[in-house]
Parts: structure tokens; sequence; C-alpha cells
């Protein structure tokens, strides 16, 4: 029992966390940062099947539980682990580092949850340890984004633990499988909707590009890859064939995509695509056969290291140069032309290039929608594709990098630690298109697909050369202004002024108005009374007893005059009496 | 090296537009030779189809979300701060 908890991956990075301080004083920081994830991307190959059940309070909490669905996320959860601990490998505060491995842990513990006691407990960790990942960039807008990101994710937890608890009191049983759609219940929806807020699903998603972008640099590289995806791997346990998710899924990719093509900030526009690219995952759940759960683990797999080199590449951009809005950067591949190059890999990667690792898994759910003849979501599936390629794969790397005017900035390359980071995420995009049986032997459920047909390859050397067109055509109406754009969290963002307002102004002047009344009316009325009442106690009542009251304040009265608080006169009675004493002595 | 590389590119655009022309051509061409055999639906037995879905696709998400943001959904950068 005690042996199997040390199994668990996620134990390895909280003791790892919990010693970082300890490592930072003996000078081996840096080596803990990347020893700790290394031995968890080994040690997760030989977990056993099922490890680490508990008995407690009456409920079986199951941590171990491990297929090949879990397999996979794991697989690329320790990976990424790696990858972001090098890439924040030159941050001197242990904190950082410590909210990112509590955030991997909490991911890691859902991904290995057998029961949905053991999945709120490690989904509550997720959401707490990654809003400091945004508090640490210490400036008041991110404190701010942290509230909020904290307050709809506590919502959203929430509605969770509304949902088990309902779920538990209809069934009795809080073990984590598949529900099936025919026999799902109030209970299940409230679970579907507490993962469905952390997949960032409209109408509840404006936390993910409200808060990503105030992240700190290494913070938002953790943050991309694992709370979307944790939530992609619990629906897919959870919830496949559910066709509301195919639906949501699909306007998802278009949602964020819209959104891209018109924000400025580079983080931004990386956020609104993780929207877009978890569409297809949400999609593919939906859709529910072996090819779609194929397909959203492979482009869960693929997606978390090209959206993760993405925001490192960007990252490397706001490191160096200490800005991040497209309108204000250009020309920027004379002085970091290796991070250009990383960039770009990452945005051929999204865009579903041949030979990356986007062309050999977004295929699948689009291959998925096409064998279930879903052609509405498969043409909107496409769709978002074109939008991806023009808003990542284009726009981003031209206003960043090249760009129609020269920005003036001319800051160094990234340090190495972050340029090895981006080096393997960049290594991984390509050789998963290279090699795509090395990601597809992990699929949960057997493949028989090929991405490189001539077909396919055709499909998208129009898609994307097509779009590249337009993109020459309206290059000038894309030039990025310095705006932001209205989104959801208008809602709760004007809501919260709103409330306070309601709190300030009618509910504080209301409580004015009644203590004014109390002061001047129910004060004195209150006053009157005590006063009837104490004369109707001295005059009544003691009168009627024994006039004892009276006695006593009386004699009070008298005594209180021996008690004048002068010392001379307390010395000059105490003098008084010793002479008294003495005089008995001496005469008797 | 790259750096050089890259800059050379960049002052000979009219060389890229030929470039990317002929690749467009290119993609065109390959079409016609495609196996077809695995198509999902009736646009993916016309020549070209996805080139024309790229393009009227990429031109309309641009002038919609463009237009959207300039009539309604554009604010100022520090919109919620006010």
């Amino acid at each position: 029992m005690t042996s199997s908890i040390f199994m668990h991956p996620a134990t390895m990075f909280i003791i790892g966390a919990l010693l970082l301080p300890l490592a930072k004083k003996f000078k081996v920081q840096k080596v803990w940062l990347v020893l700790v994830p290394l031995v968890a991307f080994i040690q997760i190959q030989y977990l056993p099947e099922s490890f680490g059940k508990v008995d407690w309070l009456g409920f079986e909490l199951h941590f171990g539980r491990v297929d090949k669905l879990t397999m996979v996320f794991l697989h690329v959860f320790t990976l990424m682990a790696l990858i972001g601990s090098i890439f924040g490998l030159h941050v001197k505060e242990s904190g950082q580092h410590v909210a990112a491995w509590l955030y991997v842990a909490g991911s890691l513990g859902t991904t290995l949850a057998g029961d949905y006691l053991t999945v709120f407990i490690f989904w509550e960790l997720m959401a707490f340890a990654s809003v400091f990942l945004i508090w640490y960039r210490k400036r008041k807008r991110s404190i701010e984004a942290g509230y909020r990101y904290l307050l709809v994710h506590t919502f959203g937890g929430l509605v969770l633990l509304g949902g088990i608890f309902l779920r538990y009191q209809n069934v009795g049983d809080l073990t984590f499988e598949l529900i099936s759609v025919d026999h799902a219940t109030l209970a299940d929806y409230l679970i579907m909707i507490g993962f469905m807020l952390n997949a960032a699903v409209p109408p509840i998603h404006a936390w993910l590009p409200d808060a990503y972008p105030e992240a700190t640099v290494t913070g938002a590289v953790f943050m991309c890859a694992f709370t979307t995806k944790t939530a992609v791997y619990v629906l897919a346990r959870g919830f496949a064939g559910f066709e509301t998710l195919a639906i949501m899924g699909a306007i998802m990719t278009l949602y964020g995509v819209a959104y891209a093509v018109i924000e400025n900030d580079a983080r931004r526009i990386l956020a609104y695509h993780i929207v877009s690219q978890v569409g297809y995952m949400v999609c593919a759940v939906g859709i529910g056969t072996e090819m779609a759960i194929n397909g959203a683990s492979a482009h869960a797999y693929a997606h978390i290291l090209y959206k993760a080199l993405l925001f490192m590449g960007i990252g490397s951009v706001l490191e160096m140069t200490g800005r991040s809005k497209l309108s204000e950067l250009g020309g920027l591949y004379k002085y970091m032309p290796y991070t250009m190059i990383f960039t770009v890999i990452g945005g051929i990667a999204i865009s579903g290039f041949p030979l990356t690792s986007g062309f050999i898994s977004k295929s699948m759910i689009i291959a998925a929608a096409g064998n279930n003849h879903q052609l509405v979501i498969l043409s909107m599936l496409l769709l978002a594709a074109v939008g991806t390629f023009l808003s990542v794969g284009i726009k981003l790397p031209y206003f960043v990098f090249f760009g129609p005017k020269d920005s003036g900035l001319t800051p160094d390359e990234a340090p190495w630690n972050m340029q090895v980071a981006m080096g393997m995420a960049a290594f991984m995009c390509i050789f998963l298109g290279f090699y795509p049986d090395y990601l597809y032997d992990m699929l949960p459920y057997a493949v028989s697909y090929h991405p490189y047909t001539s077909y396919h390859l055709t499909e998208t050397f129009h898609l994307l050369g097509f779009t590249g067109l337009g993109f020459y055509i309206m290059v000038k109406y894309l030039k990025p202004h310095d705006v932001s754009n209205l989104d959801l969290d208008w809602f709760y963002r004007r809501g919260a002024d709103w409330f306070m307002w309601v709190a300030r102004k009618p509910i504080s002047s209301t409580n004015e108005w009644i203590s004014n009344i109390y002061q001047n009316i129910g004060l004195r009325l209150t006053m009157a009374l005590a006063r009837a009442l104490s004369w109707f106690d001295w005059e009544g009542i003691d009168w009627a007893l024994d006039g004892s009251a009276r006695g006593v304040v009386k004699g009070g009265e008298q005594v209180r005059q021996f008690q004048t608080g002068k010392l001379q006169h307390y010395i000059g009675a105490a003098v008084a009496l010793l002479f008294v004493v003495l005089i008995v002595v001496v005469l008797v | 090296m790259i750096v050089n590389f890259l800059t050379y590119l960049r002052e000979r655009p009219s060389m890229l537009k030929w470039l990317f022309l002929a690749y467009l051509t290119f993609a065109l061409v390959f079409d016609f030779f495609a196996d077809r055999s695995h198509a999902h639906f009736w646009g993916d037995h016309l020549v070209g189809f996805w080139a024309v879905f790229g393009l009227v696709g990429c031109l309309a998400m641009i002038v919609f979300c463009k237009g959207l943001s300039h009539v309604w959904l554009e604010r100022d950068k520090d919109h919620y701060d006010k």
C-alpha cells in the first residue's frame, strides 16, 4: 500500500516540488529540475495496471488506473513537464517551479484517478496550483486575471462536485467509467459541465484567453499543456459519444480561430487557438468512434507539443523584448533566428503541414467525422484548419519576425535552456510527422489510418496554398491594431462591477437609511424604555423588597469617602494605625 | 547564415511571388492525379474543390471577423479598467 503511493508519478512531482527549496539551497536546483521529470517520464512505463486503492470513510479511492488511454496522456504530460522545466531553468524563484510541478501533479493525478473523488481532489489541486503561475507575473493585471481565473475554476469545481454528489445519491458508486448517453442524468450532465469548463468550451471558455496571456513566460508554457488536455482526457474517459460534445467542439474550433484572426497580443492569439484546437478533440470525443477517440488522443499528444513550442517561441520574444503585441513587434528574425525557426515549426505543425505532427493527428479527427458522414462538422473543422494556418501559421510569425515594418528592437537570442526546450519540442513535432507509428502505437485502439495518401496530400496542399494566397491578397487588412476585443468574460467582468455597484449603492444606502431610523427613533425608544425599567426597578421592586439596594448604594457612597485616591492620605492612615498597634502592644 | 539567406529572399519579393505561384500551380496539377477512392462526399470528387474552399474560406473569415471586430467587439485596451 505505502509503496504503491510512491509509485504514483504525482507523488514524485509533489515531493520534488517540496524539496525544491532545499535543492536551491545546495545549488542543485537546475539538476533537480531536470532529474525529477526525467525519472517520472521513464517511470510511467513501469506502472502496473492498477494500484493505490485506499479505503477512506467508506469510499474506495482509486489512485492508479492505467490503460492505453491513460498511458498516451501520461506520456505526453511527463514529456511536457520535462520540456517545460528545461525551458524554465533560468528562473531562480523556486516558487514558480513549485507551482508548476504541483500543477503537473494535479494533472497526472486526475489522469490516473479511477474514481470521481480522486478526480475531484487532483482537479482542485490543478486549479489552485496553476493560479500561482499567473500571480507570479506580479503585475496588477495578472493579479486581477488570476483572481478571475480562480473564481471561474472554483465555480466549475463546485458544479463538478455537485454532479459527483448527485451521482453518488443516484447510483451509490463513484467509479469513473464511461457513461452511456442513453442513461445520462442531471448528475452526469453536471459532471460534464464541470469538465467542459476546463476544456474551455464556449460559453464557459473566456477564462482561458483572459488568464493565459497574463501568466509568466514559463507559466504559460505549462498552462497551455495541462488544464485543457486533462479535461479532454476525462471527457474521453467518461463522455465519449455524447453528440452535444461533437457540435460544441466544432463550434469551438471556429470560435477560437475567429478571435485569433482579430487579436493583437501574440499570446492571446495562441490562447484562442487552444480553444480552437481543443475543439477538435472535444468534437472527436463527441463523435466517439474508435477512430475518433484515437484522433482525440493523438491530437492531444501532438497539440501539447506544438502549442507549447509556440508559447515558448513567443515567450522567448516576450522575455527578451518585454513585448508580445504584434503591433509593437516586427523584424526580429535578424536577432532571434533560432527562436524564429522553432516558432515557425510550431506554426506549420499546428497548421498540419505534411511531415509535421499536425498532419498526422488532426486529419484523423477529420477523417473520423467523414467516416461518420457528419459533413457539416467535417466542413467546420476544415474551415477552422484554414483559419489556423491563416492566424498562427502565417500571421503570427509574419508580424513578429518579419512584418511590413521593423520594430527597431535588437534583442539577443533567447538563453540556451530555452532554445534546448524549443529544440526538443520542435524535434518531436517533426519526428511524429516522419514517423507517425511512434504515436499511433500508443493510441487506445488499433490504428488502420494512413495519413500519407495522395488524396490527403492534395487536400492539404490546396487548403494551405490557397489560404496563403488569401493572406497575400488581404495582408493590409490584417495589420494588427492595439485594441482588445470583447468576449464572454464581459458578463462576469461587467457583472462584477454591477454587483459592486449594487453592494455600494442600493444595499449600502438602505443599510444607512435603516441605521438612521434606528438612531433617531429606535435608539430613543430603547433609552426611554431603559429609563422606565430602571425607575421601576429602583422605586418599585427595591421598595417592595427590603431596601437593600438602597442600603448597598448608601454604604458604598460612604466607603467611597475614605478612598480619596491620594497616596499621602493612605500612608498617613497606615502610620496612624501603626501607632495605635504599638501603643496597644506597649501598654498591654 | 540563415539571416543572410532570409534577407536575400526578402529583398526579392517578385521572385518569392513567382515561387509561390509555381507552388499553387503544382498543387492544382497534382490534384488531377490524386486517388479519390476514399472520398467522404461529393466535394472530394471535384478537382480544385479544396482550393476554392481554402481561398473563399480564408477571405470570408478575414472579412467577417475583422468586420465584426470593427463594428462591435473592438474596445480600448484598458477597457475594463475604466
